[in-house]
């Protein structure tokens, strides 16, 4: 395992990420160069803008208004489900956790079918999609307290539960729902996430709770390495246990949610990401955290490139595509050893 | 380091149901201190009472005066450091970051481990043997290598009390010993106390200044091991017969356990068996594992039948060994005989010295106590005293009260049936 130059791999995976979202904004129908789209990005920002003349016209409009907020929202998707799932994975001390673990997803997901079914405006759907996903994980959260504790083992079945009510109910209004006015399909759409209706405004308000929400994840990386040896000697190595559960599931599940509001549900990035992390810095939180997430904003640009290279196919199913194989290679390479 | 944890009167429990009651000892710094118990004793509770993981109901635990509840899970963290009996770790982590672990209460939030820090876990590591695989990831090391890498992880919590639960069960009889003189040149050295459970008990004989044993979540005994590890405290905790024999070269106690004592419900006849030369020491186990209270006479000290009484604590009218009958003893023997509920006499070699157990019986069946003779071999097989024995044997069997039996198991039988 690659550990002391944690340093240089975080070094690294930042020009990766950062020479993929250039990449990205060269791809689509109108044909834009990378010299194009790096002098049209830099005009935008201020104070540069000053020593950089950018070309005008329709590449401009489409770089900045079209691929860009697109590529902005990936990056902070990918960060966000990739940190909510580690984060997930360590407090459920389980590798199969994911960040849709309590609820998240079947909850937005029942929030956006009923908004597509009553055919709420377009900037409200994203409201109703949050609400239902958090009062879902709130309830899960109430049936998993035990004796004023978080019990993780509760937890856990009451997410499944809750889980399968949703979905239960999602599935029942795309049922009922008319052919002829495109429900199934949003919803179908929702279901399997995208990026396609990626606008600056919905960056805005993603990126401050993405940075207060990883920022709160790190601080507590070191607990939640404590918390590995179990909640017993975690809490005898002087862990508020409690606390942390809290602070990391709260914080998590916000991340997720708010993600999902406004991109739908994107699998695997969160459940799949933690464990190539994992492969290159190792469990520890401190350098697991920030690897998982240049690595999700990494993974979710490049499957949004490609789901733009076939004709706007929502990115969900480029992931899981992608993302299986990769899961049954570590499936084969760590079979036996349940632990990864 | 002058370290003094003092629990008192401590009750606590899970949900409703109350684990352990009015708990009190104290540790000292430069002491290793066991607990022992059975299982459902309440051993780890205890632990995880002091150390904050389940609340206390009621009593106080102090350090040094101060309260252990009132302490930041911080501050209780840097004090005492926990060896659990196992550790379950999912992800990957290396040796030496598990034992860095144990410097996560002199960590703030977002601090980085210090040249200190990476002192103390290196030295926390060699002294358990276990830098040699300080880069390599806990699963893969074996159940034992693990143990030894939480031993150092307590090791590096430079805590001033090291808890023990059951820390060395897993490991290997090298290790065990191993863990425990790392402990103990510790205590020595460091002024720290240990608090160890054990299910060992010659471990904890072997180891521990003081000793408390547990039974159904209340102290049975505290102190010194000569003083708690009696064969009477392992009856009545544990239900079984040991021997608590000091070993000759340390003086150190080692517990023998004979067998697990039949738990019968007691009974309230006595038995009394006038025996001898072996032909009542299987009886009177038998008995006592039938829950009838024995007793025994007259036998010489020395006597295997002697050894068996002694053995299983009865009561019993003795003479010197190879000596005749004393009148003292032989009217020990009859008082003993006349308390009974019931008289057995064994077939047992007639001699002159023993002739007045012969008597005995007699006068037992003369006063109309119920008398079973256990009559393996015949009377004239074993009579050494020639017509005046067999004069005082007709008339002993002429009596009514008296019943013959020609095994143990018709005997115990012919008991069962509520002849007595």
């Amino acid at each position: 395992m690659i550990k002391k130059n944690t340093g240089w791999i975080i070094a690294g995976l930042t020009v990766l990420l950062l020479i993929t979202a250039i990449y990205s904004a060269t791809v689509g129908t109108a044909d834009i160069s990378f010299k194009e789209v790096i002098l049209i990005t830099l005009n935008e920002i201020p104070l540069i803008n000053r020593y950089v003349t950018a070309p005008e016209g329709s590449s401009r409009t489409i770089v900045v208004l079209i691929r860009l907020p697109r590529i902005a929202l990936g990056i902070i998707a990918g960060i966000s489900l990739s940190v909510s799932g580690t984060s997930m994975q360590g407090i459920f001390k389980n590798p199969m956790a994911s960040p849709f673990i309590l609820g998240v997803s079947a909850g937005g997901g029942l929030g956006a079918a009923v908004g597509f079914y009553f055919g709420v405006s377009f900037y409200y759907l994203p409201l109703l999609a949050f609400s239902t996903a958090v009062s879902t994980v709130f309830l899960v959260f109430a049936l998993g307290r035990v004796r004023k504790k978080t019990d993780i083992a509760t937890l856990l079945l009451a997410g499944l539960a809750m889980n399968f009510l949703m979905s239960g109910l999602t599935s029942y209004i795309r049922y009922m729902s008319p052919p002829e006015k495109m429900v199934q399909m949003q919803i179908l759409s929702f279901m399997l996430g995208n990026l396609n209706e990626a606008a600056w405004n919905q960056v805005h308000i993603t990126l401050p709770i993405m940075i207060v929400g990883v920022g709160l994840v790190f601080a507590y990386s070191r607990d939640l390495n404590v918390i590995q040896m179990g909640e017993g000697s975690a809490l005898q190595l002087g862990v508020d246990v409690e606390r942390t559960k809290f602070v990391q599931l709260v914080t998590s599940s916000l991340l997720a949610a708010t993600m999902v509001a406004f991109t739908g549900i994107i699998g695997f990035v969160g459940l799949m990401i933690p464990h190539g992390a994992r492969l290159i810095v190792g469990p520890e939180h401190k350098r697991l955290i920030p690897t998982a997430a240049l690595m999700g904003g990494i993974f979710l640009i490049l499957c949004d490139t490609i789901s733009r290279l076939m004709g706007e196919i929502p990115v969900g199913i480029i992931t899981v595509l992608l993302g299986s194989p990769f899961f049954i290679y570590l499936l084969i390479r760590n079979r036996g050893d349940t632990g990864w | 380091m002058v370290g003094y944890l003092e629990v008192k009167e401590l009750t606590t429990g899970y949900g409703e149901k109350e684990v352990l009651k009015n708990i009190s000892f104290d540790l000292k710094s430069g002491e290793m201190l066991g607990i022992i118990g059975p299982n459902g004793s309440g051993k780890s509770t205890l632990i995880k009472a002091i150390t904050g993981i389940i609340p206390i109901w009621s009593g106080e635990v102090n350090y040094d005066k101060k309260n252990i509840n009132e302490l930041h899970r911080r501050e209780r963290a840097r004090i005492i450091g926990v060896v659990p009996q196992d550790t379950f770790i999912n992800f990957p982590f290396t040796s030496w970051e598990v034992v860095m672990m144990g410097r996560n209460p002199y960590l703030g939030r977002f601090e980085n481990p210090k040249q200190k820090d990476d002192l103390a876990v290196k030295e926390a590591m060699k002294a358990t043997k276990t830098l040699r695989f300080k880069d390599r990831s806990v699963r893969e090391l074996s159940g034992g290598e693990l143990q030894r890498v939480v031993v150092a992880r307590a090791l590096a919590q430079e805590p001033e009390l090291i808890f023990l639960d059951e820390a060395t069960s897993h490991l290997d009889i090298g290790h065990k010993l191993e863990t425990m003189d790392l402990m103990k040149d510790r205590v020595k050295q460091r002024n720290i106390g240990v608090l160890s459970i054990h299910h060992n008990l010659n471990l904890a004989a072997r180891y521990c200044d003081n000793i408390v044993l547990l039974d159904e979540g209340k102290v049975h005994a505290k102190g010194s091991p000569k003083k708690v590890l009696t064969r009477a405290h392992l009856r009545a905790v544990y239900g079984i017969e040991a021997e608590v024999d000091e070993n000759p070269r340390d003086g150190s106690l080692y517990v023998t356990p004979i067998k697990r004592k039949v738990m019968t419900e007691d009974k309230e006849e006595v038995v009394h068996v006038i025996c001898g030369g072996g032909t009542g020491g299987t009886l009177l186990k038998e008995l006592v594992e039938h829950g009838y209270e024995v007793t025994t006479g007259v036998l010489n000290v020395m006597d295997s039948d002697q050894k068996m009484a002694e053995f299983l604590d009865l009561k019993c009218a003795t003479e010197a060994p190879f000596s005749s009958i004393s009148e003292q003893a032989k009217n020990e023997n009859l008082i003993l005989t006349e308390e009974a509920d019931l008289v057995v006499g064994t077939d047992f070699a007639v001699g002159p010295g023993n002739i007045d157990n012969l008597k005995a019986l007699l006068y037992a069946a003369g006063s109309g106590k119920d008398v079973l003779l256990l009559e393996r071999n015949e009377f004239r097989e074993r009579n050494h005293m020639g017509r005046k024995g067999k004069e005082i044997y007709d008339r002993l069997v002429s009596k009514t009260t008296v019943k013959t039996m020609a095994s143990m198991d018709d005997l115990l039988r012919y008991l069962s049936r509520g002849n007595i």
